[in-house]
């Protein structure tokens, strides 16, 4: 408003032309360089992580452990509103796992309680211990893991066996290190790992506090630059955003796969709906830190502000631009209208489950067996994910870019010849 | 004026005939598929349930083929994952599968050390974990070497009972969910109904059969497949009870039931599907492996691969062809996760 008499030239060109069409190319834009946002913010708040995790191991004490814990936290917020990215960028799918693995079987990493099932018919390696095993056999082969480094986590360790749960990088190999197991079961409380399991000499509780704090500082920093390079991906040049806009048709799929996907398979399904018929406090998503409930809460704040083309980074800035609810209001007003308003009712519901978990009520006893409050929460936001999932397949039939080239079978090979 | 007409004439005449055709199409598929399939499931059940009142042995013929014929219900309609299914987690508590991390005989195991008295009831069990429930539960107390035998012999009775019981609890549940309800929501989809039109109905169709190919393909086969140098015939689905093969037959037929349903009058593309479910049948059949134990050895190995490529051939027609002609896609399924 500087300069009103500048503006009012483009507002009236702006009235004059009616048909001010949404370009998919634009969204693409706001959909990628909101990416790039959240994943430098991502990044940013991985490196407070990695001065803390530096500070507790160099100088080990209650109050550094708690830093770390805190900045784990808040490290949190920006990574899980880029899970949306997921499931339509092929690119981001392929690294994903690197980061936020999960479930894991943590006694791979570091000692566990007696109560923990050790070696399972799915994974020989469950209860490996690494932390105080510096040489081991892995598949059949020698593993020198006297020194621990980033390459041998990510090289070795990573799904070893070929095992998903054998994970040994990413966020949840980090909150294990600093929660440690959650021996409460259903009941109040999280992960209580002494930080005295890093002290130095006498004071070292449940032994090779060194290799636990170099396992600790390698996993940071892997994190660290398998933050790095998505982040490139995303810039002005990097291949996630070159691949994105190649084709936009295909982009605004990608947009919508992404948005479908999460709701529905992996958060409603694989996260919250399996804990609460399973009963199993295991089968949350930071079952170490009980952050799961911000876990989902924020995959829902992701998947929102995706469509509506808005982001609030960490430090309060907003990036923002033209949107895929433009582009669908455009074409269907209704159906934007629905739209938005599915994805506020899904915000709701995983506020009522954050608001209650932070009043006291933890994630871990809302899953107990006959707890039917806590049924109920949980189902209120599986339901509105699944409920929102239906809109997003209409808005999908609607923008019409659903014929995605499905390639044909006819150059499959003549099998029946190994039958003959 | 009259050329605006005749666009409008040429346009109106496939919509109407489409709406005929799309509301014989969804009455022929709950009449002659899902409600049959669903009857079957609750009829065979409570002849489970029956049959383990009357005798709870493991090892007990009766029962096993009890076990069978209900297990055999549940994987014709397994793909049928809509509505009443869907409710108080009805089909998760039949069937808990994959369950890549142990839970089943974990929490049997610890059912059975503590003899939690909530086995007491089918009505209490129904808090049970889902990870204890239905058919992949019971084949552990059946079939499981160390289950069949465990804990006190009074309580493994009474849970492979109310276990059994649950089950015919469930599927009369979910049969009557579709009697007194939720075909009349396919049947007549309005505004303000779930279905919004007779596309969606057909959509929700159309995903079950999509979704149903890409399960006995990623996950019947590509479980046990696991990789070239890591194969993992030990996760081939209800392997106990010798019945991994026979899963991928059942659930083949159903789908090609479907899938012919769902392309009516099409004589060309019901040709193509024909021949297409015929030959993956064929391989199974040929292959002669109950468990897929071949996956292991690098010669029969193949074989198996060569019939979940035969699975995907048919996803890939089905995708193709069958799709654009209904008009539908497959929108998002419950594997879309990781």
């Amino acid at each position: 408003m500087k300069n009103p008499l500048l503006s009012t030239p483009a507002l009236i060109v702006a009235f004059a032309t009616p048909a001010l069409a949404v370009e998919k190319a634009d969204v693409l834009d706001t959909y990628a360089d909101i990416a790039a946002a959240k994943y430098a913010d991502s990044l940013a708040t991985a490196q407070t992580l990695q001065a803390a995790v530096n500070a507790l191991v160099a100088a080990p004490s209650a109050e550094n452990l708690q830093a770390a814990k805190d900045a784990w936290l808040a490290a949190r917020v920006p990574y899980q509103q880029t899970e949306v990215y997921r499931f339509g960028n092929a690119i981001v799918d392929d690294w994903e796992g690197k980061v936020n693995a999960w479930p894991l079987d943590e006694g791979l990493i570091d000692y566990v309680d007696a109560s923990y099932s050790g070696p399972s018919d799915e994974n020989a390696f469950a209860a490996l211990n690494v932390i105080a095993n510096p040489t081991f056999t892995l598949s059949g082969v020698e593993v020198d893991a006297t020194e621990i480094t980033p390459a041998l986590l990510e090289e070795t360790l990573q799904e070893a066996d070929g095992i998903e749960a054998n994970v040994a990088t990413g966020y949840h190999a980090i909150e294990f290190l600093l929660w440690g197991q959650d021996l409460n079961g259903h009941g109040a409380g999280a992960g209580n790992r002494p930080w005295t399991d890093y002290a130095a000499g006498e004071a070292c509780t449940n032994d090779n506090c060194d290799r636990r704090g170099a396992y600790l500082v390698a996993a940071t920093d892997l994190l660290i630059s398998d933050l790095e390079w998505m982040t490139a991906q995303w810039a002005d040049d990097g291949a996630a955003r070159a691949e994105l806009t190649a084709d936009a048709d295909a982009g605004i799929s990608a947009i919508l796969t992404g948005m479908g996907s999460l709701s529905y398979g992996e958060v409603a399904g694989e996260r919250m709906r399996l804990g609460v018929m399973l009963n199993d406090p295991e089968e949350e998503h930071s079952c170490f830190a009980d952050n799961t409930h911000n876990d989902h809460y924020y995959d829902g704040l992701g998947v929102q502000n995706i469509y509506l083309g808005e982001y609030v980074r960490v430090d309060g800035r907003l990036v923002s631009g033209p949107s895929l609810a433009d582009l669908v209001a455009e074409t269907d007003a209704a159906l934007d209208a629905e739209m938005q308003s599915k994805l506020s009712v899904t915000m709701m519901s995983l506020g009522q489950i954050k608001t209650a978990a932070e009043a006291g009520f933890a994630y871990d006893q809302m899953l107990e067996r006959g707890n039917a409050a806590g049924e109920a929460l949980i189902m209120g936001g599986v339901n509105s994910f699944i409920d929102q999932t239906r809109s997003i397949e209409r808005v999908v039939t609607a923008l019409e870019i659903d014929q995605i080239a499905i390639e044909g079978s006819d150059s499959l090979d003549d099998p029946e010849a190994v039958f003959q | 004026m009259r050329r605006t007409i005749l666009a409008l004439t040429v346009l109106m005449a496939p919509l109407g005939a489409f709406a005929d055709t799309a509301s014989a199409t969804i009455k022929d598929i709950i009449d002659g598929h899902i409600l049959p399939r669903f009857e079957t499931l609750a009829a065979q059940s409570q002849l489970l349930a029956a049959t383990a009142e009357q005798d709870c042995d493991p090892t007990s013929d009766a029962l096993r083929t009890a076990y069978g014929a209900a297990f055999d219900a549940w994987v014709s309609a397994s793909h049928l994952r809509i509505g009443p299914s869907e409710v108080n987690d009805r089909a998760f508590a039949l069937a808990f599968w994959p369950d890549s991390r142990g839970t089943t005989p974990r929490t049997l195991g610890a059912l059975l050390s503590e003899q939690d008295p909530i086995a007491s009831s089918a009505t209490d069990y129904a808090e049970v974990s889902i990870a204890a429930r239905g058919f992949y539960a019971l084949e552990f107390l059946l079939y499981d070497d160390a289950l069949m035998a465990a804990g006190d012999a009074t309580y493994h009775c009474q849970l492979i009972q109310t276990i059994s019981a649950d089950i015919a609890v469930t599927a009369s549940d979910i049969l009557a969910g579709w009697q007194d309800g939720y075909a009349d929501t396919m049947l007549n989809p309005s505004e303000a109904g779930t279905y919004r039109s007779e596309e969606e109905v057909l959509q929700e169709m159309f995903k079950a059969l999509t979704t149903g190919l890409e399960f006995t393909a990623d996950t019947r086969l590509g479980r046990p497949l696991g990789t070239f140098d890591r194969p993992r015939p030990t996760r081939a689905e209800a392997r106990r009870s010798g019945r991994s093969s026979r899963h991928v037959v059942l659930s083949l037929n159903a789908l090609q039931d479907l899938a012919l349903l769902l392309t009516g009058d099409d004589a060309a593309l019901s040709e193509t599907l024909t021949n297409r479910f015929d030959r993956a049948l064929q391989q199974i059949e040929s292959l002669g492996d109950p468990v897929f134990a071949s996956v292991s050895e690098p010669k029969t190995r193949v074989k198996v691969e060569i019939i979940q490529t035969s699975i995907d051939a048919i996803s890939a027609d089905v995708s193709a062809q069958l799709g654009p002609k209904l008009g539908v896609t497959a929108g998002f399924n419950a594997l879309d996760g990781d």
